[in-house]
């Protein structure tokens, strides 16, 4: 458990050192993605402390079923709604950087904020 | 009770209804979007008139909580205000349905931030915000706008990544996601959430990215972030802090700083938008440091700081130097005169009596560091005040083109500067408090006087702070040296 909870944080350090060092936009995107990946692991992870069984009880039921070590719903169910936000906004992003790519065929973020000063 | 419940049901889901139903009928675009306006500002006045807790939970014991009192009030009613103004500035411009589209769904968003009492509706709230916000900015569809844009989807989609596993760590204590939670949460966790709503809230040095974002924005847009898409973060915040002595004790250093660190940068701004976009950093800091005094702070400073941008975008210029070379016609200076002393924080004007109460419930150090600020701040809108005016009537002529477009802004203005006077409160009108707001406005003005007879002035046009700390990677680098900060603090 531990260890996987230091892989996971290494993922979100990947993303996040990703973001600041790749200077092509596209390369910035995706490592936010690898972070936002990292998040979810995280939540997966905190959902699985207690057990890893679905939390959903088959007819006839028993007390032994009852008992299992099933698996936190809550951090799943939120996580879920996280996700679709985080790839709504990714879609978003590259649709921004699309447009961009056609004045900025190399989409380095350094150029385009030179660019795009006044 | 159960009406009561009902009522805010009705009112949280309308803009939402109203927001996608502008895609049907285009030609109503605008008209939703003034109404839903309209009925948050019922609303919200309701709830400052009769200040009664409205607290409940949506479903079962995993349901979302909801709870509004005046704090919410004070905040819905600037959110309202702001996008009425907004959307009346609009009116004749012939933005698509798609803009006030967006503009209703950003406003039931923010009205969402301002009764949600968990962790995840504030963070379900604040991304839809991310991106209605980003529509905003990019709506003119121009390389640079979609820049601008892009760069704040990636501050902010960042920092609520850092938001999403200290929410993951108060659950993992508490088995729940609500505010009341963060008590016995670990310090990770309370350093993560803070980062993310620092961050979001343009706070200290985590909010250098909002000077760029609110002032490179098209005008209206510019108004609606530094009105009240900032407060997003603010408003969570003290939220927090009235809830728990320690977060609040952690937040007033943070809000002393921002304050010093905005009004610095809006002292030696060249541009007037990036002025009132840095002074946006700086009022953050008055909102934060009283908690118990922050709704009436929020509204007078949004109602302010969304007028100040309407009016400077009527300018014939954003640079200093250039306006100071021309003659402004009288009703442009007065439309930029009413908010920018009213934040200067001159008795009749709502700001007064904000900064006063804000100003009286500190203590010790605290409360000179602020008085610091306040004088920097009238220093800062000075320069705007004291722009050379006419004073002889135009020539019928003259005024004629632009006749349109001035009778919008003043329209638009008009619940802007007419809720600044009216948001007076009557408990800060003592001698004690008058004079000392005129002594502060006096120093600040007389420091500007000197400053300009002796030339400093044109020396610190040639000096310019850095504007290295603006760029994406840097922005996003603060957040790291940001977090360590907070761990250091929380540990502390």
């Amino acid at each position: 458990m531990v260890l996987l909870e230091a892989f996971i944080f290494a993922t979100v350090l990947c993303g996040f050192f990703g973001i600041i060092f790749k200077q092509n936009l596209m390369m910035k995107i995706i490592a936010m993605d690898v972070m936002s990946t990292g998040v979810i692991a995280y939540y997966v992870l905190v959902a699985a402390r207690g057990g890893f069984v679905t939390p959903i009880v088959v007819p006839p039921v028993s007390l032994e079923q009852e008992t299992t070590a099933y698996a936190d719903p809550v951090p799943q169910a939120v996580i879920l709604t996280a996700i679709v936000i985080g790839f709504s906004i990714q879609a978003l992003m590259l649709v921004g950087v699309m447009k961009l790519a056609r004045d900025n065929p190399t989409l380095e973020t350094q150029e385009i904020e030179k660019g795009s000063q006044l | 009770m159960t009406s009561a419940i009902t009522t805010t049901i009705v009112w949280m889901v309308v803009p939402l209804f109203l927001g996608f139903s502008g895609y049907l009928v285009p030609q109503l675009g605008r008209v939703f979007a003034l109404s839903v306006a309209l009925l948050s500002l019922g609303y919200g006045l309701g709830h400052i008139i009769e200040p009664s807790v409205l607290n409940w939970q949506l479903l079962d014991s995993f349901g979302v909580s909801l709870r509004v009192d005046s704090l919410s009030g004070y905040f819905i009613v600037t959110n309202a205000l702001v996008t009425a103004a907004v959307v009346m500035y609009c009116w004749q411009q012939g933005k698509t349905a798609f803009f006030y589209a967006q503009v209703t769904l950003l406003h039931g968003s923010m009205n969402a931030i301002f009764i949600c009492n968990d962790f995840i509706s504030l963070y379900v709230a604040l991304e839809v915000i991310s991106i209605a916000v980003f529509l905003l900015i990019a709506y003119p569809r121009d390389d640079r706008s979609i820049w601008i844009g892009l760069r704040y989807l990636f501050i902010s989609n960042t920092a609520m990544l850092f938001y999403l596993i200290g929410a993951v760590l108060v659950y993992q204590t508490s088995n729940s996601f609500a505010f009341a939670g963060l008590e016995g949460a670990p310090y990770e966790g309370l350093a993560l959430i803070f980062l993310g709503l620092l961050t979001k809230g343009g706070v200290f040095v985590s909010g250098l990215w909002l000077p760029q974002t609110h002032a490179e924005s098209e005008t209206p847009v510019s108004a609606l972030l530094s009105g009240v898409v900032v407060k997003a973060g603010i408003f969570p915040l003290v939220r927090l802090a009235l809830l728990m002595e320690e977060v609040g004790w952690l937040l007033s250093l943070f809000a002393v700083g921002t304050a010093i660190v905005g009004v610095v940068y809006a002292i030696f701004e060249q541009d007037t938008k990036r002025l009132l976009a840095a002074s946006t950093l700086s009022q953050m800091g008055f909102v934060l440091v009283a908690p118990t005094a922050a709704g009436l702070y929020a509204l007078t400073h949004g109602l302010a700081k969304a007028a100040l941008f309407l009016g400077v975008g009527n300018l014939p210029s954003r640079q200093f130097q250039e306006l100071r070379r021309g003659v402004l016609p009288w009703w442009s200076w007065l439309a930029i005169a009413i908010p920018a002393l009213s934040i200067s924080g001159l008795p009749l004007v709502g700001g007064f009596a904000a900064k006063t109460i804000t100003l009286d419930t500190l203590t010790g150090w605290q409360q000179i560091v602020m008085n610091v600020a306040a004088v920097g701040t009238a220093i800062a809108f000075a320069k705007l005040l004291f722009l050379p005016i006419q004073t002889k009537a135009i020539s019928v002529q003259d005024n004629l083109p632009k006749k349109g477009k001035v009778a919008a802004m003043w329209w638009a203005l008009l619940p802007l500067v007419g809720g600044l006077l009216l948001a007076n409160s009557v408990y800060a009108y003592t001698l004690k408090s008058i004079l000392k707001a005129l002594l502060t406005l006096g120093i600040g003005w007389l420091i500007y006087g000197l400053m300009d007879r002796l030339g400093i002035w044109d020396q610190l046009r040639k000096f310019q702070l850095p504007r290295a700390v603006e760029q994406l990677e840097h922005l996003i680098g603060i957040m790291s040296l940001m977090l360590v900060l907070l761990f250091g603090m929380a540990l502390a």
